[in-house]
């Protein structure tokens, strides 16, 4: 790093660059977790201050009060337990099959997983709806979990991740009299654990954030998710609010976001590296 | 991921796959065959008093007002329990009438959805009959489809003329004198000229609420966008006559344009330039809770009169209750609802003063005339009126809405194209004849030949 | 690969003798059956569902009446099914380039393993991909608002008038695709990061000492080393801007004027208004589109090959 004029221009032209992007992208959030300790009123009536004076938790107490957020918390980690071990498992197996292995019927397997990928969820919510209705699952664990247990863009990324893995290393197990599954098991997840974590992360941020079709499963409070909670509390807000009280649904919404958000937040800054390196490591040559 | 990112043979697999699905369909809903016929929907009062119910409502300041009734509903039926739970309707209900699971006992529904409904409903008019001839009849008309009450009428929202006091009087402008909307539209003209800069009269800009507003001027005429039968009634002299007034409080620059209570809505309130608000009594909410400013400054009157000597309100929004057929105990419901609309106790307990309201549930009156009686306030003056009794003058301009019509079902779809052209035209793009021609072959095409 | 077969197993003595084979031969049908057991019971049948679904007129109670092609005759005739679409190019217009160019050179400034603050910089960039979208939306709602809105605030500053971005259908897109910029962008950036990382970097230090610019490198190197990863990126965003509902559903819910119904917003509309049958044709179509799209994005890419 010399003192090199054309780079030390691009460093601090880098360095503007990025900052500014890092306040555009962080402005947002930050903005939606100081305001909830606003006064509801506040927030509507004088968005951009914040009066250190005023500082107050009654959105917080309010939100606690009034939402049963801790039940979405429960639905939610019972859902990300499951449909998340479902697909920890079960896609990277797949997608074994999809790499190291030939076939027939293989390309046809493949287009249902870029099917899948393809399918936008809104089309499925009615026909699904009534599948529940037929299997008499509405309002279950299972309606919430079963329909993309195994996520087909999981697949499709760990097939990239394994076709990385040496055949050698493979070849080398099954000369050792290991079984195809006990290969999987014992060679390729361990090799493939930083794609593994990446995908942990991703999984979990996903299953997390969905809401589109548990709006639609889960109708009732006992089965609402943490997203469901939270949006039943927008709708207030972003409905025809008529009569509500716009401030304090506001203030209760941000308070509950808030909560929602910080999880995530804290298991995002702790595996960052995992889950970035993870994510890398679908690039290594393929 | 470099290699083999999409796999072409794999895609056009897939896509003989899906090709393929319309020839094999084998499952899909019963076509045509068992028609629905089966048990009368006439719903009977029970004969029992014990029991669980379910009832949805939206969440927010309602929820918390009919909260706080269960328990005087619960000194009354003792062994009922009711599951009361905070619920987006909107999203949920229409799902779970279709799939028939954990469908609730009862649900809080705007009147302009209950027509979208009936198929699944209970019909309350046997239930109804010792009311009926005591619940304003705007109401009881818009829960009526083809015979059948499809909902427990809530709330009745007169249509006011909501306008600051104080701005107003140091313009010298008397509203006292304010009897027609020429009336109106001369007084936004002088106040403009005493305060430069003022756009005094409110010009809704969401389309939906815009279109809600619409049906409180027609109601005031005494029609609306359907007739009795749900034929489109649109391209007639009085709504032409509406959207003329409104787009000369456009042109002459006499309106300010802003969405229901947003941010800019609530500014324009509190700096003084927007001094008029014609809306449905719920408006006085925005006084109560979320102006500051000019808080105790503001007042409710009855609407203008289209003309001289006509009627001086119009039905705004309101809500029902509706009591699905697949909820188990929807007669039990009934027994709750009868309670809070019928009984003093349950009245009284509504729309008194309580914890959410200590003044009262003023943002709307009940639609049960017994209860809404001009001389038996139920809630006190309003701290945030200036002290104004609202009581009298919501239940005088409620007891002069005209009778109206059941909101079709397509009523919610029809704002993708008349109340977008009204804001067209709000925007200046369009004329009041425009607006209602094309709006009348749009939503005929559309929404009402595709029923 | 099947030329590396494996040698038959032999240090422990095989139960029989085609045992191995046969198990690896079965194997990869029993690895995928749980996807393909979901995609049928959750994919398969709902869209055979939908098909026949799409013939009918039904309100989801009672029968079904058989309407043959009558549900996409009125779509295909519609011009709000086509201004659904319109609306969706438009906002693929707004996002994908613009995310792509944001993208490479964010990636590329990050992939500097010298570069300070790179953690920093990592997690703030992927901090709106964690956050709900209900909240995401309700902030966007108060940042743009036309008066009190801290956008038009800033712009203030510079002399600008203020915008209606949510009030206005010249810019409800503009301000929609922000939105989803904003949530989605630095998933693309770890997309593309992935993609820099396979690059040799001894042939930047070649260009180096040609004394070619930075920018000239990025252009004339990085660039077309990454066009693989970019395909995917916008394949996969492609695919993301046509199936997007959630962002109109939760902010604009279509409007002003239907500026921001999105083709799958446009579909939603039947569902709310119980027009299942229509609502059913508009899915096939959207898949439809969806895919043809997906098939010519790879054909594009394969020609390049």
């Amino acid at each position: 790093m010399a003192a090199n004029p054309e780079r030390t221009r691009l460093r601090i032209g880098s360095h503007l660059f990025l900052m500014l992007l890092l306040a555009a992208f962080l402005f947002p959030v930050a903005w939606a977790l100081l305001s909830a300790f606003k006064p509801a009123d506040d927030i509507v009536r004088s968005p951009l201050t914040f009066d250190v004076t005023t500082f107050t938790l009654d959105n917080y107490t309010a939100m606690f009060q009034d939402v049963p957020i801790g039940q979405g918390f429960l639905n939610t980690a019972v859902v990300l337990l499951l449909k998340g071990a479902a697909t920890m498992f079960f896609a990277p197996l797949a997608a074994f099959a999809f790499a190291k292995y030939q076939w027939a019927g293989k390309h046809l397997v493949f287009g249902a997983v870029l099917i899948t990928l393809m399918l936008p969820t809104i089309v499925l919510i009615i026909p699904l709806l009534l599948e529940m209705k037929e299997l008499g699952w509405v309002n279950t664990y299972q309606a919430l979990i079963l329909p993309g247990a195994v996520d087909a863009f999981a697949i499709f990324w760990m097939r990239q991740v394994i076709s990385a893995v040496p055949d050698e290393l493979l070849d080398a197990a099954r000369v050792d009299g290991c079984g195809e599954f006990a290969i999987f098991w014992r060679v390729v997840v361990p090799v493939i654990r930083p794609g593994l974590a990446g995908l942990g992360v991703l999984t979990v941020m996903n299953i997390y954030n969905d809401f589109v079709w548990p709006v639609v499963a889960a109708s009732t409070e006992r089965m609402a998710t943490l997203q469901v909670v939270l949006s039943t509390l927008a709708q207030n807000i972003t409905g025809n609010r008529i009569g509500a009280d716009y401030a304090t649904v506001t203030g209760e919404l941000l308070a509950a976001s808030s909560v929602a958000l910080i999880p995530l937040l804290v298991l995002f800054i702790l595996l960052q590296r995992h889950f970035i390196n993870g994510i890398l490591a679908g690039s290594v040559k393929g | 991921m470099q290699r083999h990112l999409l796999r072409r043979r794999a895609l056009l697999a897939s896509a003989a796959l899906a090709a393929g699905a319309p020839a094999l369909a084998a499952c899909g809903p019963d076509i045509a065959s068992d028609g629905e016929s089966g048990g009368s929907s006439l719903l009977k009062a029970p004969d029992r008093t014990e029991g669980e119910i379910t009832i949805w409502d939206r969440s927010g300041d309602l929820f918390e007002v009919f909260e706080g009734v269960i328990a005087d509903f619960n000194a009354k039926y003792p062994d009922i329990t009711v599951n009361h739970v905070a619920v987006d309707i909107d999203a949920k209900l229409q799902n779970t009438l279709i799939t028939g699971a954990d469908v609730p006992d009862g649900v809080f529904l705007d009147d302009a959805k209950v027509g979208g409904f009936t198929d699944y409903l209970w019909d309350l008019s046997d239930v109804l009959a010792p009311y009926a001839a005591d619940i304003a009849q705007q109401k009881l008309d818009v829960n009526t489809v083809a015979g059948g009450v499809y909902g427990v009428p809530f709330d009745l929202d007169p249509g006011l003329l909501f306008y600051n006091a104080t701005a107003l009087e140091a313009a010298g402008i008397d509203v006292a004198a304010i009897a027609t909307y020429d009336d109106l539209l001369q007084a936004a003209r002088d106040y403009q000229a005493a305060v430069p800069g003022s756009a005094p009269i409110h010009l809704e800009q969401s389309a939906f609420l815009g279109q809600l507003q619409l049906e409180m001027y027609a109601s005031q005429l005494g029609t609306s966008i359907a007739d009795a039968d749900g034929a489109l009634r649109l391209d007639t002299p009085e709504f032409e006559r509406i959207l003329t007034f409104l787009d000369t409080i456009r042109s002459e620059g006499l309106g300010t344009r802003a969405e229901y209570l947003t941010p800019t809505d609530i500014a324009e309130l509190d700096n003084g330039n927007q001094v008029f608000y014609p809306w449905a009594i719920w408006f006085s909410f925005a006084p109560q809770q979320v102006l500051t400013e000019t808080a105790g400054d503001w007042r409710a009157a009855q609407l203008p009169a289209w003309d001289a000597g006509g009627a001086r309100s119009g039905a705004m929004g309101g809500s029902s209750f509706v009591l699905p057929k697949d909820g188990p105990n929807a007669d039990l419901a009934w027994l709750f609802y009868e309670f809070l609309m019928f009984d003093e106790a349950g009245y009284t307990a509504v729309w008194g003063p309580g914890d959410v309201y200590p003044e009262g549930l003023a943002t709307s009156i009940p639609s049960y005339t017994p209860a809404a009686d001009p001389a038996k306030p139920l809630y006190t003056e309003i701290t945030a009126l200036g002290g104004q009794d609202l009581w009298t003058v919501a239940t005088e301009a409620g007891a002069q809405i005209p009778g109206g019509t059941p909101t079709p079902a397509w009523w919610a779809g029809a704002v993708d194209y008349l109340g977008n052209n009204v804001q067209r035209m709000l925007d200046g793009d369009m004329t009041p004849q425009e607006v209602l021609a094309q709006s009348s072959e749009d939503i005929q095409t559309n929404l009402v030949d595709r029923q | 690969m099947t030329a590396l077969a494996a040698p038959p197993a032999t240090r422990r003595a095989p139960r029989a003798g085609r045992g191995p084979r046969m198990r690896r031969r079965l194997a990869p049908y029993v690895f995928v059956l749980p996807f393909v057991a979901v995609f049928v019971a959750f994919s398969v049948y709902p869209l055979f569902f939908t098909a026949r679904l799409s013939f009918t007129d039904w309100r989801g109670t009672g029968a079904a009446t058989w309407v043959g092609w009558d549900n996409y005759t009125y779509l295909l005739t519609n011009p709000a099914f086509w201004s659904s679409l319109g609306n969706s190019a438009v906002l693929w217009l707004l996002i994908v380039p613009v995310q792509i160019v944001l993208g490479i050179l964010v990636a590329v400034l990050l992939n500097n393993a010298k570069l300070r603050l790179r953690g920093l910089y990592r997690v703030a960039f992927i901090v709106p991909f964690v956050t709900p979208l209900v909240a995401v939306a309700q902030i966007w709602v108060v940042l743009f608002d036309q008066r009190y809105g801290a956008v038009n605030a800033f712009l203030g500053l510079f002399g600008l008038p203020d915008t209606g971005w949510l009030t206005t259908s010249a810019w409800s897109k503009p301000t929609l695709a922000l939105l989803f910029l904003w949530k989605t962008t630095g998933f693309i950036v770890i997309i593309l990061l992935s993609g820099l990382q396979s690059i040799n970097a001894s042939i930047y230090e070649a260009a180096d000492l040609d004394g070619a610019s930075k920018a000239r490198q990025l252009w004339s190197i990085t660039v077309p080393l990454l066009r693989r990863t970019i395909g995917f990126a916008v394949v996969l965003q492609t695919l993301a801007v046509f199936q997007m509902f959630a962002e109109p559903f939760v902010v604009t819910q279509g409007g002003p004027y239907g500026s921001t119904t999105t083709a799958g917003y446009y579909l939603y509309n039947h569902i709310t208004r119980a027009d299942l049958g229509t609502g059913a044709a508009n899915s096939f179509l959207l898949v439809v589109l969806v895919m043809a799209l997906s098939l010519l994005f790879v054909r594009l890419l394969r020609a390049k090959d």
